[in-house]
């Protein structure tokens, strides 16, 4: 147990990203070299689901990204099928977030002949990191990032598709560092993922700022959702009577400011939530119900 | 008017590269924004693909491919819609033809996720035998079925679909160009429902209210708002670090 932490802080010293030594404190097998890692890692960060199936999903990009490792690792022939078979079972991740760390930590183990402890490291991490990854990524980030790039390009501005064109190189970078944790932590990757106290607390302070942003989001983004219908009142005033024209919008504003956007997002919440109604089936119903407004000028 | 078969194969060829790094290395080229603006500047008319692709991010604000989930492909609807919008007629042309495009195209994405099992099963024959070099090939020739799922029904619009798509709706009266417009106004509730239905809306109830009071009532500019989620995030997660402390 002390060697452990031992080596743990020996490894945490040192800083360069390239290390192909995890084994030499474990001191049963030479390092990989660093260039076979550096060309799984790249092959990973390229390829990953370049043969996405329904079968196996990521399962024989992991396998092609590993081959540099299993043929460097594995001198027998009939070694090196197994390995290359054990690959081949189904495999699916969060290819950005939830994969590179993964990967990392198995190529380090492959390094080491734990074939057992890569299998058991894939299963049991996948399902985990894809939370971790999708909820990140997806519900965090990208809507955030979409909606300030998306009312930019609105307005014109050529920085809307800059935006979305960075965010995506930035989480392909951050691939690199991710892998490189993984590799050095080894095995150790499934205690930082189990042990989630940091991170639940992230998410749940993450999930409060998107709360409240995408409160602001949803007028600012549909306030163009206005009605042009103008009813006629008639109003007594000092003993006469008259007849004017109100619009009904600057009615519905008194009565709650953007209340068509809050209306529209609530009967889509609903259909999508209380009924169970697929995205697409919403999407259809939602342009229906719109075209038809905006069609006969009630929108 | 119509596309020479040259535009048509450019815009392909984007087709096929944006969703084969969206694959690996995951570079958000299939992103409505990103693909229409480069539609945008391939057929001369970048306002109308940042409108389109602006319109279409919005309502794709939810949408993820959770687990290899299929959903509506706004990368083609962008590219198809742009395209033909750019012709004449503009975003309500553009955006009627994007829509239904991104619908149809959810048929592409499973045909290209099922035949791409035809490769990992070339793949176990290869392993079989130990031959390397074989793996390699059909990991590598995977991306065929999904770059051509969607290079193909580019292709094939544009060349030939744009320009009778385009005459039908340049004669369409102007109901037709106000309900588009307005499509693209409400269409966004689908995003934030999306989103709102995937977070745990029962539970943080109060912190969407609080935004939206700041822009309806108070009129705060989004970036303020976004300054002040990150203020009050960090003091719940003071208050609770605190708590624990204590305890």
């Amino acid at each position: 147990m002390s060697e452990q932490i031992e080596n743990q802080s020996v490894q945490s010293e040192k800083t360069g990203l390239e290390q192909g030594d995890l084994a030499s404190h474990n001191g049963n097998f030479a390092p990989l070299s660093r260039s076979t890692v550096r060309s799984a890692m790249w092959r990973h960060l390229i390829t990953l689901q370049w043969s996405w199936n329904y079968e196996r999903m990521q399962a024989l990009g992991y396998l092609y990204s590993m081959l540099p490792v299993i043929n460097e690792v594995y001198q027998d022939k009939d070694e090196r099928i197994a390995a290359m078979k054990r690959h081949l079972v189904f495999y699916n991740t969060n290819p950005q977030v939830g994969s590179p760390p993964i990967f990392g930590a198995t190529v380090a183990l492959e390094g080491q002949h734990e074939g057992k402890a890569v299998d058991s490291l894939k299963v049991g991490l996948m399902g985990p990191l894809a939370g971790i990854g999708d909820t990140i990524q997806a519900i965090l980030f990208r809507p955030i990032v979409a909606v300030f790039a998306a009312s930019l390009a609105l307005s014109g501005s050529y920085f809307g598709p800059v935006i979305i064109f960075l965010s995506g190189i930035l989480w392909t970078v951050l691939m690199i560092p991710l892998f490189y944790f993984g590799y050095r932590q080894g095995i150790g990757v499934a205690k930082e993922v189990t042990s989630q106290g940091t991170l639940t607390r992230v998410t749940e302070m993450v999930t409060m700022m998107g709360m409240i942003v995408i409160g602001g989001f949803i007028p600012s983004i549909m306030a163009a959702v206005q009605t042009p219908l103008k009813y006629v009142q008639t109003v007594s005033s000092q003993g006469q009577t008259h007849t004017e024209t109100v619009a009904l919008q600057s009615t519905l504003n008194a009565i709650l400011p953007y209340m068509l956007p809050v209306l529209f997002v609530a009967f889509a919440y609903w259909l999508l939530s209380g009924l169970k109604l697929s995205a697409v089936w919403v999407l259809v119903i939602l342009f229906v119900i719109a075209f038809v407004c905006g069609a006969f000028g009630i929108l | 008017m119509s596309y020479s078969i040259w535009i048509a194969l450019v815009l392909a060829i984007w087709a096929y590269i944006g969703i084969v790094t969206t694959l690996g290395p995951g570079l958000w080229w299939q992103e409505a924004l990103v693909s229409g603006f480069v539609t945008g500047v391939i057929v001369g008319n970048i306002p109308l693909g940042l409108t389109i692709g602006g319109s279409l991010t919005l309502l794709s604000l939810g949408l993820w491919t959770y687990g290899g989930a299929t959903i509506p492909d706004f990368q083609t609807g962008s590219i198809v819609g742009t395209a033909i919008g750019a012709l004449g007629g503009g975003f309500p042309a553009g955006f009627a033809i994007a829509v239904p495009t991104a619908l149809l195209m959810t048929q592409m994405d499973v045909l290209g996720r099922a035949v791409t099992t035809i490769f990992i099963h070339g793949a176990d024959h290869y392993t079989e035998e130990g031959d390397e070099r074989g793996v390699s090939a059909m990991h590598l020739l995977g991306q065929l079925p999904w770059g051509l799922t969607r290079a193909i029904p580019v292709f094939l619009a544009i060349w030939l679909g744009a320009g009778p798509i385009q005459s039908l709706i340049k004669t369409a009266p102007a109901w037709f160009s106000n309900g588009m417009i307005t499509a693209g106004h409400v269409l966004p509730a689908l995003g934030f429902a999306l989103l709102l239905s995937m977070l745990p809306l029962r539970r943080y109830w109060p912190f969407l209210l609080i935004g939206f009071l700041m822009f309806a009532y108070l009129n705060m500019p989004i970036i303020g708002i976004a300054i002040l989620a990150v203020a009050i995030g960090f003091l719940f997660n003071m208050i609770q670090t605190r708590g624990a402390v204590n305890v």
